[in-house]
């Protein structure tokens, strides 16, 4: 679950990481009330979604007076982001965060993940801030330091020590840099996060540090152990399908092709889109029901395929083992009845009662086309969209 | 002689009084997989499938000697299930449980990396099996054919998919192991690759990857200096976009890393016969076994 900048600097606040003061409007009317209660004579306005490249699709912006700010902020609560993070359908922001200007001296990164390969939580740590940790690895390699973070969250002192001397702080912002670290480390491990960035870290003109952007995605898996994040979940950020398809426990992602497709496991799920790409089409989304799904998320993701307006054909693609083929075809049956599409449909279905779950689709009546092998089954969903999409 | 289990593994499930751990266990019985027993706290003394139910994994450890344990333990308990089953001395845990937190994960890896005497495959996976002899997992038996490949795969029905094909082919299967789709699991690819290529069963090898992390690469190192057998490999995802979880926890491409196309290069520089087509698992294999 991805968190917005605003509540995962609530987060940091709680933890004594120092913040700039801000505020999070999402009308107009409000707006007044933060530029009154922080004295702002200008700010910086930043849109809260749940996207990157905020800043370079137009969503952050600087005011230089309180009338700006107000004009500003009009423009920019209910804005729409459209960027390659988002998706073409973009996201739309309901808040912004309104917030001082802070004069920079200097911008670190600062951030907190689990290494695969080591398998351990660590604290990576760059004074190369303000631009993306990738951007850093690339440009800078020599200046990425990780260390590890304990099981319980703790950062031994001389790791800490390290990590502080590698950003070239000093004096009292070495010591304060080794706090926020330390904090880092323990927020990351207490809140089950998957990704903790404070970037950028800044020092100010005075040799303070101040946490002026902040990431955190949750753990999904982690989630039951966090009944105080629940008021985080933002369903505005996803689109209507993902949504809809979260509700009923199904890994459901948009993409922009027009094959609509859904499959029962996350890797053949993948194939199946690959193999669309292969075929000469274009997969509109990856649709994993699981690998023991029920008749009733058959037809749950059928009707997300169905209510997709750029899906000119369906691919089904099962390989029954624990579910069997009859469950599948009783699946889809009782959505197409709920639901009747005039879009081609192919099902491929292999494994448990095929025999029994390709009977019941022909004795239907309805059109369905079954294949009997992948690579038939691509080559028709690819035909038949094609022929659909020029109609 | 098959890798990692045979006729004589005896095996117990944790949490076979669940409805998934009681059905799996009956579908692995049917196989003909040697279940001695199951583990269920609070359910000691009780009988599942007529096989003897124990408080703890210790306790079933003294009474009926597995060598493997199948885990079907819910999330929230699982990490805890397959410390258990280690300090119990299991040599073979298999944990099929998906959405484990990765914060339990870490702390299980460090555990297992350390194990002298357990091996962990898992979790989020379909299991092990080796055809004619023993299932442990949730795979359908029927697909399997005995033969002489082995396969290797981070996914579940994807495997089937595979296997279903080598079956068709008459190339048959020595022994399938499904290592997970978790960012962080127990075994990976190259602990299986080296079991593989001692076994004399084995002819030629199929690997199955996916988007996110890093094992194919360090699969593909390791073939190039190590492996004597053919390999054929496909990865999935090469249409996944960056950014997001495809379904499994450990299926993203983030900063640039495990895209689907750096993983085939790789492979495909170590000499490994790499097809863009899952329909063509089974082809691809029988055309790196003719070379």
């Amino acid at each position: 679950m991805n968190l917005h900048e605003y509540q995962a600097k609530e987060l940091l606040l709680a933890v004594g990481v120092p913040v700039p003061p801000f505020g999070v409007v999402d009308k107009l009317q409000d707006v007044e009330k933060t530029i009154n209660k922080l004295h702002l004579k200008e700010a910086v306005i930043k849109i809260q979604v749940h996207a990157g490249g905020r800043g370079k699709a137009g969503g952050v912006k600087f005011a230089k007076t309180p009338d700006e700010i107000l004009q500003v902020a009009e423009k920019l609560i209910g804005m729409k982001m459209i960027n390659n993070q988002t998706g073409l359908e973009g996201v739309i922001a309901h808040q912004v965060l309104i917030a001082p200007p802070v004069d920079i001296e200097k911008e670190y990164y600062l951030g907190a993940i689990v290494d695969r390969n080591k398998a351990e939580a660590v604290l990576i740590a760059s004074p190369e801030g303000g631009m993306e940790i990738e951007e850093i690895a690339a440009t800078y390699p020599d200046k990425i330091l990780t260390v590890p973070i304990g099981m319980d969250g703790s950062v031994k002192p001389y790791h800490l020590l390290r990590l502080g001397k590698f950003m070239g702080w000093e004096k009292e912002t070495l010591e304060q840099g080794m706090n926020i670290a330390a904090a880092l480390g323990k927020l990351f491990i207490d809140k089950d996060a998957s990704l903790l960035e404070i970037n950028p870290l800044i020092e100010s003109k005075d040799g303070k540090l101040w946490a002026l952007d902040a990431k955190l995605s949750i753990d999904d898996n982690a989630l039951y152990r966090h009944p105080e994040l629940m008021s985080y979940y933002d369903p505005s950020q996803q689109s209507p399908n993902e949504v809809a398809a979260k509700k009923h426990d199904l890994a459901y992602i948009a993409l922009e092709g027009n094959i609509g497709c859904m499959v029962n496991g996350a890797g053949l799920a993948m194939a199946t889109m690959d193999i669309i790409k292969y075929a000469g089409g274009k997969p509109a989304n990856f649709l994993d029901v699981g690998g023991s799904a029920t008749a009733e998320k058959i037809t749950e993701g059928f009707k997300i395929l169905v209510s997709d307006p750029q899906v000119k054909a369906i691919l089904v693609n099962i390989f029954g083992g624990i579910m069997n083929c009859a469950t599948i075809a009783e699946g889809i049956l009782v959505a197409l009845k709920e639901h009747p599409i005039k879009i081609p449909l192919v099902v491929r279905m292999e494994g448990t009662n095929v025999e029994q779950g390709k009977k019941m689709l022909e004795k239907s009546g309805l059109k369905i086309l079954t294949a009997d092998n992948l690579t038939d089954a691509a080559t028709r969903v690819v035909k038949e969209a094609h022929a659909h999409s020029h109609r | 002689m098959p890798i990692l289990i045979d006729k004589k593994t005896r095996v117990i499930t944790q949490g076979i009084s669940g409805k998934a751990g009681r059905y799996h266990t009956e579908q692995c019985l049917l196989y003909g997989s040697k279940f001695v027993g199951g583990v269920t706290p609070g359910k000691g003394g009780q009988e599942v499938l007529d096989l003897p139910v124990f408080d703890t994994v210790d306790e079933a450890k003294k009474a009926v000697h597995p060598d493997a344990t199948m885990i079907f333990v819910p999330a929230p308990f699982a990490a805890n299930a397959i410390l258990e089953a280690e300090d119990a001395g299991i040599h073979l845990i298999i944990c099929i449980t998906e959405g484990i937190p990765i914060r339990d994960m870490v702390e299980v890896s460090r555990v297992m990396r350390q194990s002298q005497r357990s091996r962990l495959i898992g979790p989020n996976c379909p299991g092990i099996i080796t055809p004619d002899a023993c299932k442990i997992g949730i795979m359908p038996g029927y697909i399997h054919k005995k033969g002489k490949i082995g396969i290797i795969s981070r996914s579940g029905t994807l495997t089937y998919e595979a296997v279903w094909q080598t079956s068709l082919l008459g190339l048959g299967q020595s022994t399938c192991v499904g290592i997970g789709g978790d960012p962080l699991n127990g075994t990976n690819f190259i602990d299986v690759l080296k079991l593989f290529e001692k076994d004399p069963q084995t002819e030629g090898i199929l690997l199955i990857g996916e988007i996110g992390g890093s094992a194919e690469e360090e699969a593909a190192e390791w073939i190039k200096h190590h492996c004597s057998k053919p390999v054929a490999a496909f990865i999935a995802g090469v249409t996944a976009p960056a950014g997001k979880r495809m379904g499994h926890a450990g299926a993203i491409v983030s900063g640039g890393k495990g895209a689907a196309k750096d993983k085939i290069e790789a492979l495909k520089k170590a000499g490994v016969f790499v097809t863009e087509s899952p329909a063509l698992l089974g082809q691809t294999m029988l055309e790196a076994l003719k070379k």
